[in-house]
């Protein structure tokens, strides 16, 4: 009988009972094929690999990472809350040390969801992986965390919530935005003024295949890896760089995201898109959990798979070479300062729109950080949208120092006394309190 | 009248019984050499005042299979397999002739790579050239579409005395489990209808006009004529039959444990709300798991005729036996000449007991009073030590019962059910040792038998749906249909339905009123490039299992 090298827990959760709209890619039917495919392989019966049930996220887990607009359940399904719970099922297996390793099968995904939430963007209302992460530092201490994203759209929300985090390395490899959703996530969006260094972006050529993909993780993740220790690696394990994925164009397969799961060697990854849901999950989910738990992948490919199809151009090839070279140089000496906003004062401010594709809402930011050597800053965000107006989300990190602490403290004063905002937010995961004013 | 055979490891029990009343009761010991005979002894003893022709229903639970894979008493086997992309099929490579041929089915039912005939050809030749004459035909997703398992049974009919196809044991997803149920039901298929046919001599002989029934693991009943293509499904009937004789001698409503102590083993199962509990895709035969349906049940090896010896100055109990216990005439003393020496039973010789229990100690040199004492404490203990076990593992899991899945329930049994030769003696020690309450049923010896000639006979169906492709299967009865573009949850539940009925019609005069439950039932919408282009549905269903009234 097969034996998995990693024990390897799996949390499965294919939400039968939401959809975006019956006929939408994020639609019940999508992780049906991969639910048969791992049936049918006996995955489960591999010694070694285990099936649990998701837990249910709680109201403090979602308000310890976003600022939900005009409320978290106005923006938030049960299905939302048991994909995240799903996803801090995962962590705590692996932090209890009771599985060495687990991959969270949810949905509905969570990458493109930013810090401050008003809706549903790139089919995702709150961030699963940003909640995972913080519920293991709220639990098991701060952390140092890098999230590898292999989703083929630009990890533009988790970017948005560790963008000024220190401790957190954010590397996403992703379709280039100028030809795919969301039209960011290029080199030059390095990190906030006090974690410049700590957000990579790879964008890579339509038609980028197996080669191009492993060259990125061998000559560009793995040695930033190397050099930032972290104590956990997070794959969002989005799988729409498929080349039959009906909404991207890159040129990757099964086998390519197994090799590319066992070089990278997550402790933890989650699903996030990926729409050829009969043509590719169910390969590149089997390829994933096999990698995972460290069983031979090489019989895994697709029915149709045929490698002279999908094998990228010497230029792409020449392009990604060249691309990489500067990679590990933007994150060992990166730019002194943003690219985008100014400093005024002790703060660093920058303007952000953001549009919400899926319900159509235009939401407008403020982004006020203060500059601060010791730690990752104090946050304070003022928004407006098209659903909501102007209300204003204060975060003072988990590692903040004392006088970024005060710092958030005479913001939130200040917003009661001043500011007219009809929804006040206030993070303070230093002294762990989360507190929301106005309706 | 009802006629309910269980061959068990020791003893062979049979009951007659009239309007739920046992009219006529045997127990014989079960010779291992020839189960048949321990039938028909058991059919000579409670035939002996009942008229056969009054028989309306002979059920047969039999250790027939277990024992031949167990001792290794199996055929080979030519396994033909197609796999197609996914784990190297070599994972799964099970007896002597096993070949892998390429070919391909993907999850939806579609070819994506048709079977190699010649390389077919050569696994056919392989095994012809080795004299092998079963067969079992198993390919990837053969579930959502059986051509390639077909085709595979077509090439090797010639000569084949049997073929076992995969997707008619179970309509389940899970290919290496498949491989080895089809593995396992070909490689025991010829001596388990040797046995069927010297049964269907002897009951015929005895005048029995009756329908036969072998009862199933997972607390039903297939009839006669199916069991000879699907002798795997009558692996580990025996708890079964245990579980259904409480059933029938007790009214269950709760959370509760049955143990069924006999000559070598204990059997354990668990009830939630009244309803045993499931193994979910099927049981481990031979350490392979497959896809036969079980109840949920541990097995330790501690019984009545389990050998009493000495390990590190304690006391220990089986898992060995050594033939029966020396009241019964054995060589050596069993946990039984230990209850008979402490007066707690005075089964047989008790003074051969006596003996056996003091020439122990002697030889231990220590007193015999207290070696039978810490005998009968550890088999208490190993039991009891057992049931906590087994809840444990239940609750870190979900459960289901055989009628459906208890989303978030706990177990906690305060009710334990004893039955077996030695379950009187049991009652009081079990009692003090355990917090709740410990109770032995009326006719607690042949509880097994009862159980056995009370299971109503049940199947069980999967049906899968693609409207897309205007097709329904149900994989088991091998039954596919052409269905509309309106074919819907509602029609797929009721054709479910119905070729369940029909299909145990074939087997009862349906006098029984069935109820069908239907346990998984999903539909999807399929979506491609241009909207919506059909639905995928999947129901899966069964004959509630169930004791005749």
């Amino acid at each position: 009988m097969l034996e998995a090298k990693n024990r390897l827990g799996l949390i499965f959760f294919p939400a039968f009972d939401w959809c975006i709209s019956p006929t939408h890619p994020e639609r019940e039917e999508r992780l049906l094929y991969t639910q048969d495919q791992l049936r049918e392989e006996g995955v489960f019966d591999i010694a070694g690999i285990s099936e649990y049930k998701p837990e249910v996220a709680g109201r403090e887990d979602v308000e310890r990472v976003h600022f939900c607009f005009p409320n978290l359940e106005a923006v938030t399904t049960t299905s939302h809350m048991v994909s995240a719970g799903g996803a801090i099922k995962a962590a705590r297996l692996v932090m209890e040390k009771e599985e060495e390793k687990a991959f969270a099968l949810v949905r509905p995904p969570g990458h493109h969801a930013c810090k401050s939430v008003h809706g549903n963007r790139g089919f995702c209302n709150i961030n699963i992986e940003a909640v995972m992460i913080e519920w293991i530092r709220e639990h098991y201490g701060p952390l140092r965390v890098a999230i590898v994203d292999t989703d083929c759209h630009h990890g533009d929300g988790t970017q948005d919530i560790y963008w000024n985090d220190r401790d957190t390395l954010f590397i996403s490899l992703h379709q280039d935005g100028r030809t795919l959703y969301p039209g960011t996530g290029f080199p030059h969006e390095c990190g906030g003024v006090n974690a410049l260094g700590r957000t990579i972006n790879i964008p890579l050529p339509p038609h980028t295949g197996d080669e191009g993909f492993l060259h990125v993780i061998d000559h560009c993740v793995l040695p930033i890896l190397e050099d930032f220790k972290p104590d956990l690696i997070v794959n969002s394990a989005g799988q729409d760089n498929h080349f039959s994925d009906p909404i991207t164009n890159m040129n990757f397969s099964a086998r390519g995201y197994a090799m590319l799961n066992h070089k990278l060697n997550p402790d933890i990854a989650v699903l996030e898109g990926g729409y050829a849901i009969q043509g590719a999950l169910p390969y590149v989910n089997t390829g994933i959990v096999l990698a995972m738990a460290g069983v031979d992948f090489d019989a895994v490919r697709e029915p149709d798979f045929d490698e002279s199809k999908v094998r990228q151009s010497p230029q792409i090839t020449e392009y990604i070479k060249k691309l990489c070279e500067g990679m590990v140089g933007l994150y060992l000496d990166p730019p002194k300062r943003p690219k985008v906003g100014d400093a005024e004062g002790e703060w660093f401010v920058r303007d952000k729109d953001i549009f919400y594709d899926t319900e159509g809402i235009s939401e407008s930011q403020v982004e006020y950080v203060r500059i601060c050597p010791h730690c990752s800053g104090t946050l304070k965000l003022e928004t407006w949208s098209t659903l909501n107006p102007l209300s204003v989300g204060i975060e003072v990190p988990l590692n903040a120092c004392d006088e970024c602490n005060a710092a958030g403290k005479r913001l939130l004063e200040e917003a009661h006394l001043k500011g007219n905002y009809r929804v006040t937010q206030y993070i303070n995961r230093r002294e762990r309190r989360y507190e929301h004013y106005g309706f | 009248m009802y006629l309910g055979i269980d061959v068990g490891g020791t003893h062979t029990d049979a009951v007659v019984l009239k309007d739920g009343k046992i009219v006529a009761s045997a127990k014989v010991p079960t010779d291992h050499h020839n189960l048949f005979s321990s039938v028909s002894k058991a059919l000579d003893s409670v035939l002996y005042d009942v008229k056969p022709h009054d028989i309306r229903r002979f059920n047969l639970s039999t250790t027939l299979s277990t024992n031949a894979i167990v001792e290794g008493r199996t055929e080979e086997v030519g396994v033909i397999v197609s796999s197609g992309p996914g784990i190297d099929p070599e994972n799964f490579r099970i007896g002597g002739f096993y070949h892998v041929i390429p070919g391909s089915i993907d999850h939806r039912g579609k070819e994506v790579r048709a079977l190699d005939v010649a390389a077919l050809d050569r696994a056919v030749a392989a095994c012809r050239e080795a004299g092998v004459s079963v067969f079992a035909a198993v390919t990837k997703f053969s579930t959502r579409n059986p051509a390639q398992e077909n085709a595979i049974a077509a090439a090797v009919a010639d000569q084949a005395d049997f073929v076992s196809r995969g997707h008619r044991i179970s309509g389940m997803l899970n290919f290496p489990r498949r491989i080895s149920t089809a593995y396992y039901n070909a490689a025991v298929w010829r001596t388990y209808n040797e046995f069927a046919d010297a049964v269907a001599g002897a009951a015929e002989d005895y005048g029995l006009l009756s329908r036969i029934n072998i009862l199933k693991a997972d607390g039903g009943t297939m009839p006669f004529s199916v069991s000879r293509d699907q002798p795997v499904e009558s692996i580990l009937s025996g708890p079964a039959a245990s579980v259904m004789g409480t059933i029938a001698l007790c009214d269950i409503s709760e959370d509760c444990v049955i143990l069924d102590i006999g000559g070598t083993t204990t059997d354990i199962a668990v009830f939630a709300d009244g309803a045993p509990l499931i193994e979910t895709e099927g049981i481990e035969v031979g350490s392979y798991p497959t896809l036969v349906r079980a109840l949920k049940t541990t097995s330790i090896g501690v019984g009545g005729d389990s050998r009493l010896h000495v390990v590190e100055g304690r006391v220990r109990v089986g898992p060995e036996r050594n033939g029966p216990p020396m009241a019964l005439g054995g060589a050596r003393p069993a946990l039984m000449d230990a209850f008979n020496y402490l007066e707690l039973t005075d089964l047989g010789d008790v003074a051969a007991s006596r003996a056996g229990i003091e020439s122990l100690a002697a030889l231990w040199d220590t007193f015999p009073e207290k070696m039978a004492r810490e005998a009968v404490e550890a088999s208490v203990t190993a039991i009891l030590d057992a049931v906590e076990d087994m809840i444990w593992a239940i609750n870190a899991k979900p459960v289901y019962t055989i009628h459906e899945l208890l989303a978030d329930k706990r177990v906690d049994p305060r009710t334990l059910y004893v039955m077996g030769g030695p379950a009187m003696a049991f009652q009081p020690l079990l009692s003090r040792a355990w917090g709740g309450r410990v109770v032995v049923p009326e006719n607690y010896a042949v509880a097994n038998a009862i159980g056995a000639a009370l299971t109503r006979t049940t199947v069980e169906a999967e049906l899968f749906a693609d409207t897309e492709k205007g097709r329904m299967f149900i994989p088991k009865f091998g039954v596919e249909e052409a269905v509309g573009a309106n074919y819907r949850l509602a029609d797929a539940e009721a054709d479910a339905r119905r070729h369940l009925l029909a299909r145990l019609g074939e087997f009862e005069a349906l006098d029984e009123d069935p109820e069908v439950d239907v346990t998984e039932a999903g539909e999807f919408n399929m979506v491609g490039m241009r909207g919506e282009r059909g639905r995928n549905i999947r129901v899966k269903c069964q004959i509630r299992p169930g004791i005749l009234k």
